[in-house]
């Protein structure tokens, strides 16, 4: 195993409660210390591969090493994005993607008064929220017209934005970033409209590519991201892929799409070492999704459910409290997105209707009511059978079957 | 190995909810469990049957839980490591667990409850009780008055579906 980070293996999302100061590194790991040795792994951390060659099996690290394979999982993940503006090379100016970016980041905070973020993403707001949880005061600068854009709808967004403004984070929406301006070191961050907003520390939470230079040029096809099929197995039969570099079929938007989301990324990661072990396992597919909460508010949401997405016939949104938002989005019969803020235990049901694809048309008029549980949909779960075929269903569809029986 | 619910004979009538609840709380005893309120939450839920009813004779309704998956979805969804499995149960190290909620987003039944305590509750095959024997093992299948409810492996349900029903459930309604 081969990775450009010296860290032991620690769960990327939680470097947001790291910099916040909620968890100390100690709580960040992911498996314990002795993880590569108990599992015999050899692990070359902090070497970086430079180069894929498929046709020799190879590949290059970037001290020359030269490693040979019999099957190649490629899990690069994917780097910040950073707008193509002047001044990023000046001291202050960071993503936030890895733990060294949140320890280089606490590291500056005695120079630093005011923070801006760029982007109102998932990223950029757990990075105002970490940096006000440690004083400092900070504006989140988006181009959206509103925050989570990908992630909720103007709704659920106006929600958040009252609740981090409420908080004294400064949120400015329809703001793109035109010039990072200082001396070497942060000073500040010029708007496209002219507006200067003085920092010491700029984060840039602009979202993520795909690292792929690796097989740049190579038979490994890639668009956004290396394409994977249903076995995470790319154009070349002994090469995988998983995770945020790998481009496999979304099942609300029925074709290949990155969904650089943990979930995704450890199911792809498993399906892949299956395969590539010669046991048969099928990928059903990713779909956009992600659960996160800003001052204990949580929300959670899947398939469509952004601000930009068009592709819907219909929407059923229930606000039975301040607090509390709820928004079904469905295409012809079927559910196609949701958003579930304050109250999210149907989180996983709702998922479920997404992923299966199946006919909602009785029941969507109660899918956000009280009462709504997973027995209601046994009638689905009886009348599309074919489309639930993993074991739980089938042992389900046992103890229907008796009932028709008796 | 987990907890299969017989729908010949469920009535949700809620006292695996209450057992469930009770022996999930720090007295164990359900007068004091009432007290602490938030702690003492049922990692299973009875559910009134489906409207519109099956085709088949209708039901009583569910007890529903953990299904105890395997491959997992909420353990790939973890952003801790804190949901794992093991020997077969799907468990989550309360230590470990944040609350990010992303277990509560894979769980295709519903069966994890995020808690106002900031982690994931849900169905743990009852660690305390390890080493009753028969339905003492499980509070849930100790507490149901009908027998619907068994814990053990899929052939042991199955024998248990193979049981000819003796006292006919008559559907009701909860509302």
């Amino acid at each position: 195993m081969i990775s450009d980070e010296e860290d032991p293996l620690y769960s990327r999302p939680l470097i947001s409660y790291y910099l916040a100061g909620e968890l100390p590194e100690e709580k960040l790991y992911y498996r314990p210390p002795d993880f590569y040795e108990r599992n015999r792994i050899e692990a070359y951390l902090g070497r970086r591969a430079v180069r894929v060659e498929p046709g020799a099996n190879r590949v290059i690290l970037d001290d020359g090493t030269e490693l040979r394979y019999d099957r190649l999982l490629l899990a690069t993940g994917a780097s910040p994005v950073f707008p193509e503006i002047e001044g990023l090379d000046k001291r202050g100016v960071f993503g936030f993607r890895t733990l060294k970016d949140a320890k280089e980041m606490l590291a500056m905070l005695p120079e630093v008064r005011q923070a801006v973020v760029l982007g109102g993403g998932l990223v950029g707001l757990k990075a105002a929220v970490g940096l006000h949880a440690r004083g400092v005061e900070v504006t989140v600068a988006v181009s959206s017209p509103h925050l989570l854009s990908q992630m909720v709808d103007a709704g659920a967004a106006q929600i958040y934005r009252e609740l981090l403004e409420a908080h004294g984070i400064k949120v400015a929406t329809g703001m793109k970033p035109a010039e990072i301006l200082g001396d070497g070191k942060v000073e500040g961050v010029r708007m496209e409209s002219g507006e200067e907003l003085p920092a010491q520390l700029v984060v840039v939470g602009k979202g993520v590519r795909a690292n792929m230079d690796l097989v740049k040029d190579t038979e490994v096809r890639c668009e956004w991201g290396v394409l994977i099929d249903e076995h995470c197995r790319t154009s070349v039969e002994n090469i995988y892929a998983a995770g945020d570099v790998a481009q496999s079929y979304d099942v609300v938007r029925g074709e290949r799409w990155t969904n650089a989301l943990w979930p995704c990324a450890v199911e792809q990661g498993r399906i892949a070492a299956l395969n590539m072990a010669g046991k048969e396992a099928v990928y059903q597919g990713s779909m956009g999704m992600n659960s996160i909460q800003f001052f204990d508010l949580p929300v959670i949401s899947a398939g469509r459910a952004g601000l930009r997405e068009r592709d819907f016939d219909e929407e059923i949104i229930r606000r039975p409290r301040k607090d509390v938002y709820k928004r079904l989005v469905l295409k012809g019969d079927r559910l196609v997105g949701f958003v579930l803020v304050g109250e999210v235990e149907q989180a996983g049901l709702l998922r479920s209707l997404i992923a299966k694809g199946v006919s909602v048309r009785e029941l969507k008029d109660r899918l956000l009511e009280p009462g709504f549980s997973f027995a209601q949909l046994m009638p689905i779960l009886e009348r599309e059978r074919e489309k639930f075929t993993e074991r739980e269903y089938l042992e389900l569809q046992e103890a229907l079957k008796a009932v028709a029986m008796s | 190995m987990r907890i299969y619910c017989d729908l010949r004979r469920c009535l949700a009538c809620g006292a695996c909810e209450l057992a469930c609840a009770v022996e999930h709380s720090r007295s164990k005893d359900l007068f004091q469990a009432v007290l602490e309120g938030e702690e003492a939450t049922a990692r299973r839920e009875v559910q009134p049957p489906p409207e519109p009813i099956l085709s088949s004779p209708p039901i009583g309704g569910i007890s529903l839980g953990c299904m105890h998956c395997d491959p997992a979805p909420c353990v790939d969804a973890c952003i801790t490591g804190a949901m794992h499995k093991e020997d077969g149960a799907t468990i989550v190290d309360q230590e470990k667990c944040v609350g990010c909620w992303m277990c509560v987003m894979a769980c295709p039944f519903g069966a994890i409850t995020p808690s106002k305590l900031k982690v994931a509750l849900k169905c743990d095959l009852c660690p305390d009780r390890e080493g009753r024997e028969g339905k003492a093992r499980f509070a849930c299948v100790e507490a149901c008055p009908t027998g619907a409810l068994i814990g053990g492996e899929l052939e042991d349900f199955k024998k248990l579906l193979e049981e000819e029903v003796v006292l006919p459930i008559e559907t009701y309604h909860h509302r």
